[in-house]
């Protein structure tokens, strides 16, 4: 099982679009925006909560392509024939899976740390080091709902259609749920757009956190929903259509 | 239990939808042994190796590979496959892949050799991604090797390799077979089964058809072929005692005959000579399409 976790882990690593999209992107986005937009809410001596907030829905965002990017390339070991190899090669059942499962959580650390630290040295956050803490494990936990979607992409859709889900979910789960602009500013349809997608829940983690508070009980049930909805999905689609079966 | 078979598969029955794909099938492989399934494609070759690897439940029937579970037998290391459908993973060197899969087996085959055997030495640092189609099947065979497993089952290992890759190819499982492997491959080429196999089973419409040395089967087709030159007129040819079809080309003549001696006793008896006479006992190729060849109102039934 180690064996295989580094296996993986070393392969999405080495992938240069894969890091330039979950830490690259993220950390760029948090400089450039808080600068831009941080600039003019100074004077209304705003630049603090913008800057937290800002970072927050960036972690979300490196998480969100990270767990999903990682997850989603089932589809192509299946499609390459490689999940079907490993059938015949002594390794107990599930573990193909439970690795990919890992991998995705593991890759989200990267991404919401990277942007942390971006966000405390670069546009200067200030948060004690309890809230920093729970930050990260508040993202990190959640991070499970975008895990889950992945893989339940990943074994449904062929190998064309994971590559393009991989680029367009990350984009258009940050748009619809707030990432990259606040959600108080869009008219009220996009609001509740934004209510049904899981991307604004989980940053509502985030954003409770940075407020000084536990995460709220709606936000927390909400999330644990759609894990359950997608890890559902997940498992009936797998047997179905179980992960060493020929592609097509 | 050195003596349970090495592979065994009573009454399987495999569906596709409403197709039968396998039609309770029995084959029991005794271990040591160097097996063909000889048919054509569609015949339920690889079905019936896919379900004997427990790739998926068949409708009906039990698998035992050396007397295990499929899983089980695999997960043991005592089983190497070349699948029709496997693959590699994408970015990745093609020695990260074999090394992942020599550490998942106790007592793996040495690498040095593993490589020669499999023929890829200098590949290890290529990435998989730039393999050739017959580069790719010798990693395949690599990996299916990886464990020194007692069992291969290999499902059209040469389907991606020049004339060349599959003599050097065969030549390796040969080498295998006489160093106490048990080789199972699936294949529609007639020359690999007559060349490599001890015991050829052709299977047609997920039955076995014939089962027994390639010799036995070729036997199984009684006909003998007569063939000489004749520049003359050929008339009277196919009255001949035993003769069944006429054909040849040019001044060569070709009687498929049930009879040989009586046909050349009346051949000889009417003509002065016959030149470059050749009597011949059917080929693999006959005896395959005489086994596997429908009878002609169930197949306009159709």
């Amino acid at each position: 099982m180690t064996d295989l976790l580094l296996f993986q882990l070393r392969r999405v690593g080495r992938n240069r679009q894969y890091v330039f999209f979950t830490i690259v992107l993220p950390a760029l986005f948090t400089i450039l925006f808080t600068q831009v937009f941080g600039a003019q809410a100074t004077a209304d001596g705003g630049q603090q909560d913008y800057g937290r907030l800002y970072m927050v829905s960036m972690m979300a965002y490196g998480a969100i392509g990270a767990a999903l990017g990682a997850t989603i390339r089932l589809a192509f070991d299946r499609s390459t024939g490689w999940l079907r190899q490993l059938r015949v090669v002594p390794v107990p059942p599930g573990t193909a899976l439970a690795v990919d499962v890992a991998v995705g959580a593991l890759l989200v650390l990267p991404s919401l740390v990277v942007v942390a630290l971006v966000g405390r040295f670069v546009n200067g956050v200030e948060l004690g080091l309890g809230s920093w803490l729970g930050l990260i494990a508040v993202l990190w936990a959640g991070s499970v709902v975008f895990v889950a979607l992945g893989i339940a992409l990943g074994v449904a859709l062929d190998s064309q259609a994971a590559g393009a889900a991989t680029g367009i979910l990350g984009t258009a789960l940050a748009a619809l749920g707030g990432l990259w602009w606040p959600v108080e500013i869009l008219p009220s349809a996009l609001v509740t757009v934004a209510h049904a997608t899981p991307s604004y829940w989980y940053a509502s983690l985030g954003r409770d956190v940075v407020a000084g508070h536990a995460p709220s009980a709606p936000t927390v049930l909400v999330l644990l929903a759609f894990a359950a909805v997608f890890s559902a999905a997940a498992l009936v689609v797998s047997r179905r259509r179980p992960l060493h079966a020929v592609a097509g | 239990m050195p003596d349970t078979p090495a592979l065994d598969v009573q009454g399987l029955t495999v569906r596709y939808g409403g197709t039968v794909a396998v039609d309770a099938l029995d084959l029991r492989i005794p271990r040591g042994a160097t097996v063909a399934l000889l048919g054509a494609n569609g015949a339920g070759k690889s079905s019936t190796l896919n379900a004997a690897l427990g790739l998926f439940r068949p409708a009906a029937g039990t698998v035992r590979l050396l007397g295990r579970e499929p899983g089980e037998a695999i997960r043991a290391g005592g089983v190497g496959a070349m699948l029709q459908h496997g693959g590699l993973p994408g970015e990745t060197r093609v020695g990260e892949v074999l090394t992942l899969v020599r550490r998942r087996y106790a007592d793996p085959w040495p690498v040095e050799d593993l490589l020669a055997t499999a023929g890829i030495e200098g590949l290890l640092g290529r990435q998989v991604d730039a393999l050739s189609g017959g580069q790719r099947q010798r990693v395949l065979l690599a990996l299916a090797l990886a464990g020194a497993p007692p069992l291969l089952v290999l499902d059209e290992p040469t389907s991606a390799m020049d004339v060349e890759g599959r003599q050097a190819f065969w030549t390796t499982m040969r080498g295998l077979a006489d160093r106490g492997h048990t080789v199972v491959f699936a294949t529609h080429h007639l020359d690999e089964a007559d060349a490599v196999a001890d015991r050829v089973v052709v299977v047609d419409a997920g039955r076995v058809v014939a089962d027994g040395s390639a010799a036995a089967i070729k036997s199984r087709v009684a006909g003998r072929t007569v063939r000489f030159r004749c520049p003359g007129p050929r008339a009277g040819l196919a009255a001949l005692p035993g003769v069944t079809a006429v054909g040849g080309v040019g001044e060569l003549v070709e009687l498929a005959t049930s009879d040989a001696e009586g046909t050349l006793r009346a051949l000889l008896a009417e003509r002065a000579e016959l030149p470059g006479l050749e009597v011949r006992g059917a080929t693999l190729e006959q005896a395959f399409l005489h086994l596997t060849t429908r009878p002609t109102d169930e197949r306009s039934a159709r």
